[in-house]
C-alpha cells in the first residue's frame, strides 16, 4: 500500500478541513494509506468532523512529524497552503521528503494567493492547484478532482 | 547535554525577537540587515535541536562578537519570526558545518 502524508496549515481558512476530510476519502480509495500533520486545533476540527475516524485514520502532531521526517518516507505529499507559514512547510516537506508532491493553494485574496503559488512553483516541483476560494471549497474540490486523475 | 532551541524559547528569556509575526521573505531580509555574517542552510537542516522552516537558501545570522545567532522561526499559525538568541562557540561551528554554498 502507498503512503500518502496530508500536510494542514493553520486552520483559519474554513475550506481546509471538509478539503482534508475530502482528500482522505479519495486517496483512500486510491489505496493510499493516509496520515494526516496537523497543528493541535487542526487535529481538532478533523476530530469532531470524524468523530468514528472513518476518514482519518492516523494523525500526527506537524512538528513531530518535521523532527523524524525522513527521504521517501512517504510516496505522495499533499500540502494545504493558505498562508505563508503554509508555503513554507510545505517547501520545506518536500525538500526533505523528495518525493511526488501536490500543493493545494487557497486563499481569498487574489495578490496574496499569487504570492503563494509563485513562492512553490518557484521552490518545487510539485503539481500545484492554486485557486480563489475560502468558505467555499468546491473550487478546490474540483481542481485536485483533476489533479489525482493525473495521479492515476 | 545538546541545545534545543524549542526547550530554550519556552524556559529562557534571554533572546531578542527581531520581528513576529512575518512572512518568511521579510525575517530573511532582518537577518541579513543584522548579523554580520550570513550562513545559508537547505530546508529542513536540523541547527540547534530544530529543523529549521523556510525557503531555501534559509539565512542563519552570525554575530561572533556578541555570541548570538538569528535564526528564523516558524510556526503554522503565528507566521515566521527573526529571533537572535545566544550560543555557544560550538553551535556556531556546527551551523557553519551544514551550511551551504547561497
Amino acid at each position: 500500500m502507498k503512503k500518502a502524508l496530508l500536510l494542514l496549515g493553520c486552520p483559519e481558512s474554513p475550506s481546509q478541513t471538509p478539503m482534508a476530510i475530502y482528500a482522505s476519502s479519495k486517496l483512500s480509495q486510491l489505496d493510499y494509506e493516509i496520515t494526516i500533520a496537523s497543528t493541535p486545533a487542526a487535529s481538532k476540527l478533523l476530530e469532531v468532523s470524524d468523530p468514528n475516524g472513518y476518514y482519518v485514520k492516523d494523525k500526527i502532531d506537524i512538528d513531530s512529524c518535521l523532527s523524524t521526517l525522513e527521504e521517501k518516507q512517504y510516496d505522495l505529499l499533499l500540502g494545504f497552503v493558505s498562508k505563508d507559514a503554509a508555503a513554507s512547510y510545505f517547501v520545506t516537506f518536500y525538500h526533505i521528503l523528495q518525493t511526488e508532491s501536490i500543493a493545494l493553494i487557497f486563499e481569498k485574496d487574489p495578490d496574496v494567493l499569487e504570492d503563494l503559488t509563485k513562492t512553490v512553483e518557484e521552490n518545487t516541483e510539485g503539481k500545484i492547484v492554486s485557486v480563489k476560494a475560502f468558505h467555499n471549497p468546491n473550487p478546490i474540490k474540483v481542481r485536485f478532482d483533476k489533479i489525482l486523475a493525473e495521479l492515476k | 547535554m545538546s541545545f534545543c532551541l524549542d526547550t530554550y524559547l519556552q524556559q529562557s528569556d534571554d533572546y531578542e525577537i527581531l520581528l513576529s509575526r512575518a512572512g518568511f521573505k521579510d525575517c530573511a531580509k532582518i537577518i541579513k540587515e543584522k548579523a554580520e555574517e550570513i550562513v545559508y542552510i537547505n530546508a529542513g537542516e536540523k541547527i540547534l535541536g530544530v529543523r529549521i522552516i523556510g525557503i531555501p537558501p534559509i539565512p542563519v545570522g552570525i554575530n561572533p562578537k556578541k555570541g548570538t545567532v538569528i535564526i528564523s522561526y516558524t510556526k503554522p499559525c503565528h507566521g515566521t519570526a527573526a529571533i537572535e538568541i545566544p550560543v555557544e562557540e560550538e553551535d556556531i561551528g556546527a551551523i557553519k558545518e551544514v551550511s551551504i554554498d547561497d
